[in-house]
């Protein structure tokens, strides 16, 4: 089976030093993998090169499908008078030259891939008055209009409530089940633990591979520095890790 | 009651801003959307400079005023897609740089001090053909580039980082919607100057901004409270012996500050009511 995703040595930039390196990993088909790191560790960067956005200055990246992003909901303005299906559409933008308007063909698509996400009925809804994980949902139609066969998912569980997350943590597990490879930014070890592969990042690749494997107190420590402590555990348990919030200084430019 | 719109003057000054309100309307909603309101003014005002050296040098007033504004707005743009700080900061130092230097060069260079009212607030009761000519080939121009790249304006608006991920990465759109805000600041000036350019291209669409949340609903009832300002405007401003320019930048403000009073106590009023 080829490889959706396969980097070799990457290291990425911003003209500068790179402020990601050592980056080797392949995405197969079907396969979840969280990206773990601190804030300002590259997993945007990383996402950016994925994207074609910025050109790895070392190492090779081979990808054998297109890969789109799912930014957090709160980077898009709220206010802005768009449906649920204008959103949808935006996907078509890079099917079609500039000067060519979104065909009927297009809007079937942007339907059909609202109908995936179970938001069918939200269509016509205004963007902002939807729930955040309605709107998240309404990303990944967004992703799956480009017929994207890698999807990139920026912290997708932020703020939503359970059963929200659950919701969107399903679908997930679908997309990937129709073959599609989903890369999702996380700082929330439980659901790594569930998904079938890590890849730490901090300036450069800590570890890549099965959770069992890499969610080791010396890979985690690597990655957050300083910023995870170890609980004991209750009662017989075994000890518990847990990430301290992420500090919000940035490092290096905008993301 | 109706007696005004018999005169011929009257009766081009309507032709122009019902021309104008379809430019407006159409090209107000994507500078409300995309937050170009302070460097629309700014473009209308670095025009002013460009009309007094066409008017004193014997070259086509729209082209000087065109030239100028574009110049500003294309620095605005890059200023500002390059995130620098400050842009607006620069944008207000421009236009008063602007402003300044026509008054100068009016008053000092080329004694031409008597067309700075009209160029600063419009001569609506004196519209000629060109200026007709003018407002229909920037209203088409507009209309075409809405038809054809509206949807790109709204989705780098929307979430600018991901639309560049989606492909819109070329300059090119964002940069023509700033070449049309200049040649929208200039379509205005002969109906209401540099200085009330944002009675039409700002004042209509913000206050339709408030009752709409679609781009196309909104732009047909923008092109619409503009057309009805500009209409009742002049109407009043020939009624009353009022400078029409001024007499409409009036109306679309007071209009404005109603609807936003209005949205702002109805919430309440159905809290009331519950």
């Amino acid at each position: 089976m080829t490889a959706l995703l396969d980097a070799a040595g990457l290291a990425v930039g911003y003209g500068g030093p790179p402020v990601l390196t050592d980056v080797s990993f392949r995405l197969e088909p079907g396969e979840r993998v969280a990206v773990l790191g601190p804030n300002g560790g590259g997993k945007t960067t990383l996402f950016r090169a994925l994207l074609g956005e910025l050109r790895p200055s070392a190492g090779t990246l081979t990808a054998s499908g297109r890969c789109a992003s799912v930014p957090q909901t709160e980077r898009s303005r709220l206010d802005f008078p768009v449906s649920a299906l204008d959103v949808a559409l935006m996907g078509t933008i890079p099917g079609r030259p500039w000067w060519r308007r979104p065909s009927r063909a297009d809007r079937a698509a942007a339907r059909a891939a609202l109908e995936r996400v179970d938001l069918a009925d939200r269509a016509e809804r205004t963007y902002g008055e939807l729930s955040g994980g309605q709107r998240q949902r309404v990303l990944i139609a967004r992703a799956l209009v480009q017929q994207a066969r890698v999807l990139l998912l920026d912290e997708p569980f932020t703020g939503l409530d359970a059963t929200s997350a659950a919701r969107l943590e399903a679908l997930l597990a679908e997309l990937a089940g129709e073959g599609r490879g989903v890369l999702i930014a996380t700082h929330d070890l439980e659901q790594a633990r569930r998904w079938d592969r890590v890849l730490c990042v901090n300036g450069r690749q800590v570890a890549f591979g099965e959770p069992a494997a890499v969610l080791t107190p010396e890979a985690l420590a690597a990655t957050y520095g300083g910023a995870i402590v170890t609980l004991p555990g209750r009662d017989t348990d075994a000890p518990q890790r847990v990430i301290l919030p992420p500090h919000h200084h940035h490092h290096g430019p905008a993301r | 009651m109706l007696e005004p719109f018999q005169l011929p003057f009257v009766q081009r000054a309507l032709v122009e801003l019902l021309l104008l309100a379809v430019l407006a309307g159409t090209l107000g909603c994507w500078i409300v959307l995309r937050g170009l309101a302070f460097p629309a003014h700014a473009a209308a005002a670095a025009a002013f400079p460009g009309l007094v050296l066409a008017d004193g040098l014997g070259f086509a007033a729209p082209l000087g005023g065109f030239g100028a504004a574009l110049l500003f707005a294309l620095a605005v743009g890059r200023l500002a897609a390059r995130r620098r700080e400050g842009h607006d900061t620069l944008t207000a130092l421009v236009l008063v740089a602007a402003l300044a230097a026509g008054i100068v060069l009016a008053s000092d260079v080329f004694h031409s001090a008597a067309s700075v009212e009209s160029l600063l607030f419009g001569s609506l009761l004196a519209i000629g053909p060109g200026d007709v000519r003018l407002a229909v080939a920037a209203a088409l121009i507009v209309l075409a580039a809405t038809w054809l790249l509206g949807v790109r304006w709204l989705a780098a608006g929307f979430d600018p980082a991901a639309a560049r991920a989606l492909g819109v990465r070329s300059p090119l759109p964002d940069t023509l919607l700033l070449v049309l805000v200049a040649l929208g600041a200039v379509a205005v000036l002969s109906a209401v100057g540099a200085l009330l350019a944002t009675a039409l291209l700002v004042v209509p669409a913000a206050t339709t901004r408030l009752f709409s949340d679609r781009v196309v609903p909104w732009q047909l009832a923008t092109v619409a409270l503009a057309a009805a300002e500009g209409t009742f405007g002049v109407w009043l401003a020939v009624k009353l012996n009022a400078p029409p320019g001024a007499t409409i930048a009036v109306i679309a403000g007071a209009v404005f500050a109603l609807v936003a009073a209005g949205r702002a106590l109805a919430p309440r009023a159905t809290e009331a009511a519950a």
